[in-house]
């Protein structure tokens, strides 16, 4: 730690869509480019690629994205990017001095200009049974089948919001699962008041329109306005129930309609992994749209600690295509400060991907009004509902530090310990933040969020041992 | 537990076989795989028990984010097994608790 750490020109956090693209655009320029991801292989979730050890991807069905994402991995090979792949950045000091950790050693790295590329989570919602063995997320279901082509279950509900479940239950028939009901919290009304803005989204819509009809077609319940209520066993997942709910996500009381399933895939949209951008520095603001909080960035994306770029879904999930964009802008940018862009073509090679954003823009917020996420999803958590699973907090001994005068996320983790544990309260944070919301009557914002610390991620001691620059 | 290989056979060609110990008992798996997705595959969805209350967790997130797939690997205690790929001959134990050291033959 004595010594300097070495320094980069730029350096990109995550080889997903976003720090792919402002990979390529920065290193197509002449910058020198070290991107780091925490996968053996690039692509992210979204462009997740088959095992380096698998010889063939098989049939297309599964692998459109990766193929997609396959050439703009070789793209970025081929301009020479240094790749460091497998290792978590744990740390980010001074602003802009990374701090990565390999299996066994760890090293630090300042970057004239950090580009974070984090992605999204699925969004965790406690709720009874959530815990048990079976129950998984849309995105790790998307992974087993894209990655390694495995069925997550035979039987198997989804429930949750927005796209991703058409896509998820796709993939599953397409696997020969037994798909039981797609859940869909939104209640989808009045879907013909989006026609004339969806108008120059055809492809999208027609792509929606498809998932439907074929889950229509192999006999699936495709249920709007509900959401998961329970999932059912002791050992494992043998069955799960759904209820209806209001225009809150909040489940409706009264009968509940069960499914003989062995598997429970749960996804209510994305949450964005701001613990790098936090420890940047970086300033948040509350996304009333997303429900969440996302980095204040400038126009070409630059966060309020400078040379320090945000992009992608870890900047409020908006999908890949947005993401390529702003990747692309922020290696722009970059490129611009190294001085390898200047006047008229850096202006003109902004100006039309700020074109294209804007385009893009018109059709999130068409997604966003559709699958505004409904905080009274945070409702289905009963008192003896697991709300922090690392340290095995209720939802009733959180509220019992909320009714004795705790109002803020990170009180409520000083007298439970709850967020305390190795996933350093990402999966409870968000549902902490609106239970002490409801239970004091204050807008979720006050009830703030964890103060991120390094080690963002745990990190074996062997690799802290190991330090070197 | 689901019954038999939820690999989807015409999906992909996977990487030779390999055999893995799974507490003790013999599982085969693809090279390449992550020691998630080959217990997943065979129908095990259990990677540990939790050290307060004794609850069974298994795979949730599958990114690397929840920590709730940690697994006893070759004698180190809170392995993601969803990022782990195996190996021949690998070790992998249902994990108790926190986990304990385990000594390396």
């Amino acid at each position: 730690m004595s010594a300097p750490a070495p320094s980069v020109d730029c350096v990109v956090v995550g080889g997903g869509p976003a720090g792919l693209a402002a990979a390529r655009t920065a290193a197509r320029h002449g910058v020198r480019v070290l991107l780091i991801d925490e996968n053996a292989e690039l692509g992210g979730q979204y462009y997740r690629q088959m095992p380096a050890a698998f010889p063939s991807a098989g049939d297309g069905v599964l692998g459109r994205e990766s193929v997609e994402g396959g050439r703009l991995i070789d793209e970025v090979r081929s301009l020479g990017v240094e790749l460091c792949l497998g290792a978590v950045v744990w740390g980010i000091f001074d602003q802009r001095t990374v701090a990565v950790a390999t299996r066994d050693a760890t090293r630090r790295i300042t970057a004239q200009a950090l580009i974070l590329a984090p992605g999204a989570y699925d969004r965790p919602v406690p709720f009874p049974g959530w815990t048990l063995p079976g129950v998984l997320t849309a995105g790790g279901a998307q992974n087993l089948m894209k990655g390694y082509r495995v069925l997550p279950g035979r039987r198997v509900l989804v429930a949750g919001s927005g796209p991703l479940l058409l896509v998820v239950a796709h993939y599953l028939l397409h696997g020969g699962a037994r798909v039981a009901a797609v859940c869909e919290a939104s209640a989808m009304r009045q879907l013909w008041r989006y026609a004339h803005r969806m108008l120059p989204h055809l492809n999208f819509v027609q792509q929606g329109y498809r998932y439907r009809q074929e889950i229509e077609a192999a006999g699936v319940p495709f249920l709007t306005g509900h959401v998961i209520r329970r999932a059912l066993g002791s050992a494992e997942v043998t069955g799960a129930a759904v209820a209806p709910c209001d225009d809150d996500w909040a489940p409706i009381r009264g009968p509940e309609q069960s499914f003989d399933v062995d598997t429970v895939i749960v996804g209510y949209g994305f949450v964005s992994s701001l613990e790098l951008s936090r420890l940047a520095g970086c300033e948040h603001r509350w996304e009333a749209a997303l429900g969440g909080w996302v980095p204040v960035r400038s126009r070409e994306m630059e966060s309020t600690v400078p040379g320090v770029f945000v992009v992608g879904d870890g900047a409020g999930a908006a999908g890949s295509a947005v993401a390529l964009e702003e990747g692309h802008m922020a290696g722009l940018a970059v490129a611009g400060r190294f001085g390898r862009l200047a006047g008229r073509e850096y202006a003109r090679a902004v100006s039309r991907a700020r074109g294209r954003l804007l385009h893009l823009a018109g059709f999130r917020r068409v997604m966003d009004e559709l699958y505004r996420f409904g905080p009274g999803l945070y409702t289905l958590a009963e008192r003896d509902t697991t709300l922090c699973r690392c340290e095995e907090v209720t939802a009733a001994e959180a509220l019992e530090a909320v009714r004795e005068g705790a109002t803020h996320v990170n009180e409520v983790k000083a007298w439970t310990r709850v967020g305390m544990g190795r996933c350093q309260g990402r999966m409870c944070g968000p549902a902490l933040a609106h239970l002490i919301a409801r239970a004091t009557g204050r807008p979720v914002t006050d009830a703030g969020v964890f103060t991120p610390r390094p080690p963002a991620k745990p990190v074996p001691l062997a690799a802290l041992a190991q330090e070197s620059h | 537990m689901t019954q038999g290989d939820l690999r989807m056979t015409a999906a992909a060609e996977r990487g030779r076989t390999l055999t893995m110990l799974v507490d003790g008992g013999e599982l085969t798996a693809h090279e390449g795989e992550s020691i998630a997705a080959a217990l997943l595959a065979a129908g095990r969805r259990l990677t540990r028990w939790t050290a307060r209350t004794g609850e069974p967790r298994g795979y949730f997130c599958g990114m690397g984010v929840c920590q709730d797939c940690l697994m006893t690997v070759d004698g180190l205690p809170n392995v993601r097994a969803c990022m782990t790929p195996v190996r021949e001959g690998l070790r992998v134990e249902t994990q108790r608790g926190l986990g304990e050291w385990g000594v390396v033959p």
